[in-house]
């Protein structure tokens, strides 16, 4: 209980830095979103009469504090650029990028860990050896170069999606789900090939251990130790390296939405930086820090379920 | 029931084949004790995992014959094999602590050989069997073992659940390799104890391997000595003690130190006049307890309670008890390294050293002896690398080690070399004061042996006080010149060694002393 506490304060704590951080970095990068608004031939008192009706002219922390005045009463502004509040363009938004991440992620999941197992138990033979090759290479490409070769491979020259062809869930929902599929590999790629590595690594030095032995005096076959025995103390290191992973995601992936055109979180956080549109990027990084944070905690959980010597305080 | 004939086993994993194990004979009857008596090296390990179906390295040849009730371990099939093991054959191991799968609850793991070799039984019947195992191997509360962690168990316990787990399906042979080493005096006397009474009430051949040759001799009728792979003695255990007929025989039986009247009580007045080095008076610390409520007070626990102690330059100050009494935690308390929350700690010398148990974790993996070595003078400020190198292999020798030691890694060393590494480390600022932390408990009898000797005699060469803390009643003995016995963070008895260990006041010492066994009784 008192963990939960402490936790719900921490997470408070850094989302209020985090939007104080960004509202104090756009004061600091020249630009500013009036100017943005009018375009370059506006009259100087156009743009003062406009600075004076967004609250520009007051100072940095009045107007921090009162966005987060409104924040705090479910108020998240209208975007300057738009003409719509900025609930309604995260809106839409957010659930895209979300689904990317989460299907990123189940990829990573289902891709590693029957690897990393399989390498493990063969380790030393032909397969072992073909993976950790394969590995070297995934992991030395990034996902938007893997994403571009993804494009070439299965849209221009296999067909089997349309490069750009983004369709919304709300237009047909499998043929969303088809088309997040491929961004989601060229995401998940380079991360498997990172967790593959872990968790192969990890078994082996897990198999060294005195346990092990023990599983083995009892009767069991070598099949029965890794998966009763080896596997959950393996796994332990990859939970983190899948935690600092996931967060890693939810965060980065806007690259991969620039390339396969996806209308995410991403893209409208690239315009609305550009455009000097506070009131957008300031929710999107809290949104974003909220999910990267909560994955923690998550994460944090999911330790204490796998190793019993974990205790949360 | 078991015939090992002939039982030669090589490693393949160098140009020259190794071989640990040569022509290892062994006959074991139902329900009989045998000990297998050794060094480390001496492969009666190799031997053991052999003779439990556990050898299966691609890069080892093994010959012979091992046949159990007339099946050969060697050649049968996987599968039968299988069968075999945890069922007829059970084996627990040396580390307690990392021989019970950390993840998994202990009850489960009581259950694992049934659930493998009787799936026919249900869940309740598991249980209930693994419940009744638990208590028969003297846990209090089985239930709350049965659903505890390992960690949550302390050592002598996790030896009685591992136990319990080879028990279970109530196998023939019970193969214990160094079951008690890693315990303190106590328990080890306890799980001895409760192997004896297992091998009277159910009938259970055990395989009792072992370099504690006191503990041998308590438990087994017949001793097999190994050296260097070969069998250098077998025989009936009262024979080959106290009729041992090979030097190698006689020199481990020597090696064992032991209690006799009046050795060195001459020396004991030339030390009571030096000039007092530490001073630690009225000690006190406790540590803070984990809160279970946000409510509750935070609950102190004491370790220290009020320990005071002198050391005499030249002198060689005992301390034991078992580990929990405070032992090491007064050691970090004159170190510094811990505040103490009330009473002082004077010194009179400058840059008091240590000397820690464990050789294989104290020192950096990384880096080379010499650099190792070379680390105290090098925080200290001297800057010509010559200067540094010179003092660390003047130090090499002074330790017994060769020069070319410089350029190796510890883990290319013996337990015995890294533990005068340690100690030459720890000189390497010549000292006044040496504090010596179980500084040989991990080693072998013959090992400790010869480092006790380095350390006497280092002491004599280099003016050295020595704080030896162990809870091998006997090893302090060989060491010391006055001993203080601690228990629960309070000195509970102190004097000259032939005082507290001749004419012992407090029970607990006696019951120490008792435990430990010290030689002389049987051996007349």
């Amino acid at each position: 209980m008192k963990y939960f506490l402490k936790k719900t304060a921490g997470l408070l704590a850094t989302l209020l830095a985090v939007s104080f951080l960004v509202f104090a970095a756009f004061a600091v990068i020249p630009g500013d979103p009036a100017t943005a608004m009018l375009g370059t031939e506006a009259t100087p008192a156009r743009v003062e009469a406009l600075r004076e009706e967004l609250g520009l002219n007051a100072p940095l922390l009045v107007r921090y504090l009162r966005w987060i005045g409104d924040f705090l009463r479910g108020d998240f502004g209208n975007s300057y650029r738009y003409n719509m509040s900025v609930m309604s363009m995260i809106g839409d938004k957010l659930p895209v990028t979300l689904t990317l991440t989460a299907i990123s992620f189940v990829l990573i999941v289902v891709i590693s860990i029957p690897l990393g197992v399989a390498c493990a138990r063969y380790a030393g033979g032909m397969l072992d050896h073909a993976i950790v090759v394969a590995n070297q290479i995934i992991m030395a490409v990034p996902a938007f170069f893997s994403g571009i070769l993804i494009t070439l491979v299965f849209g221009l020259i296999l067909h089997l999606f349309v490069p750009g062809g983004y369709v919304s869930w709300q237009q047909d929902r499998l043929a969303f789900l088809g088309y997040m599929i491929f961004p989601s590999i060229a995401i998940a790629l380079p991360k498997s090939a990172m967790a593959v590595k872990l968790l192969r690594t990890s078994i082996l030095s897990e198999m060294k251990l005195d346990y092990v032995r023990t599983a083995y005096s009892r009767g069991n076959g070598t099949r029965a130790v890794l998966y009763r025995h080896v596997l959950r103390n393996a796994l332990i290191p990859v939970i983190t390296f899948l935690g600092m992973a996931l967060a890693d995601m939810v965060a980065g992936s806007i690259i991969v939405e620039q390339v396969f055109n996806i209308p995410g979180l991403g893209r409208i956080l690239l315009t609305s930086i550009s455009n000097r549109d506070y009131p957008v990027v300031q929710a999107i990084i809290v949104c974003i820090a909220f999910l990267v944070i909560a994955v923690n905690f998550l994460v944090d959980l999911l330790y204490k379920a796998v190793d019993p010597r974990i205790t949360l305080d | 029931m078991l015939d090992v004939t002939g039982l030669n086993l090589e490693f393949h994993d160098h140009l020259i084949p190794e071989t640990v194990v040569r022509d290892f004979e062994l006959h074991m009857e139902p329900g009989e004790i045998v000990g297998l008596v050794g060094e480390s090296g001496s492969g009666k390990s190799m031997t053991a995992l052999a003779i439990a179906g556990l050898l299966s390295r691609h890069d080892m040849q093994k010959r012979g014959k091992i046949l159990f009730e007339g099946e050969d371990i060697l050649t049968c099939a996987r599968s039968r094999l299988r069968a075999l093991q945890g069922d007829d054959i059970a084996m627990i191991f040396q580390e307690p602590m990392t021989s019970l799968n950390p993840v998994l609850p202990v009850g489960w793991q009581v259950e694992e050989a049934l659930r493998i070799h009787r799936p026919e039984m249900d869940r309740e019947e598991r249980k209930r069997r693994a419940l009744q195992m638990l208590s028969d191997v003297e846990l209090e509360d089985a239930e709350r073992v049965y659903r505890a962690y390992p960690h949550q168990l302390s050592g002598g316990m996790r030896q009685r659940v591992m136990i319990a787990a080879a028990m279970i399906c109530e196998p023939r042979l019970l193969i214990a390799d160094e079951p008690t080493t890693a315990l303190d005096v106590t328990i080890q006397y306890q799980i001895v104890r409760l192997l004896l009474r297992i091998n009277r009430e159910k009938k259970t051949a055990i395989l009792f391997i072992s370099h504690d040759l006191s503990l041998v001799r308590r438990l087994c009728r017949r001793v097999v000595v190994m050296q260097g792979g070969g069998i250098v003695e077998s025989g009936d255990a009262e024979t080959v003690f106290f009729h041992p007929k090979e030097p190698y025989t006689k020199k481990l039986i020597a090696a064992i130190p032991r209690c006799e009247k009046g050795e060195e009580g001459g020396e004991q007045d030339a030390h009571g006049g030096g000039r007092t080095l530490l001073e630690v008076s009225n000690v006190r610390i406790g540590f803070a307890q984990e809160r279970r409520s946000l409510f509750e007070k935070r609950k102190i626990r004491p370790v220290l309670r009020g320990v005071s102690l002198t050391l005499r330059e030249g002198e060689v100050l005992g301390l034991v008890g078992e580990s929990g009494c405070g032992k090491s935690t007064l050691a970090r308390v004159i170190l510094g390294l811990e505040r103490q929350d009330a009473g002082s700690v004077s010194h009179f010398s400058e840059h008091p050293q240590m000397v820690f148990q464990d050789p294989y974790g104290s020192l950096n993996p990384a880096r080379k002896v010499g650099w190792i070595l070379e680390e105290p003078l090098r925080i200290r400020g001297v800057r010509a690398p010559r200067e540094r190198r010179e003092k660390a292999l003047s130090m090499l020798q002074k330790v017994g080690l060769g020069p070319e030691i410089a350029d190796r890694y510890p883990r290319q060393l013996s337990g015995g070399q890294r533990q005068r590494v340690c100690i030459g480390a720890a000189l390497m600022l010549e000292p006044k004061l040496l504090i010596a932390d179980e500084a040989v408990s991990a080693l072998d009898v013959t090992v400790q042996d010869q480092i006790l000797e380095l350390l006497l005699s280092l002491k004599e060469e280099m003016g050295l006080s020595v704080l030896f803390i162990s809870h091998d009643m006997r090893v302090v003995y060989r060491m010391s010149d006055r001993v203080l016995v601690m228990r629960d963070g309070q000195i509970v008895e102190q004097g000259s060694v032939e005082q507290v260990y001749f004419a012992p006041c407090h029970p607990y010492t006696k019951r120490l002393l008792e435990a430990a066994d010290l030689g002389g009784k049987r051996a007349g």
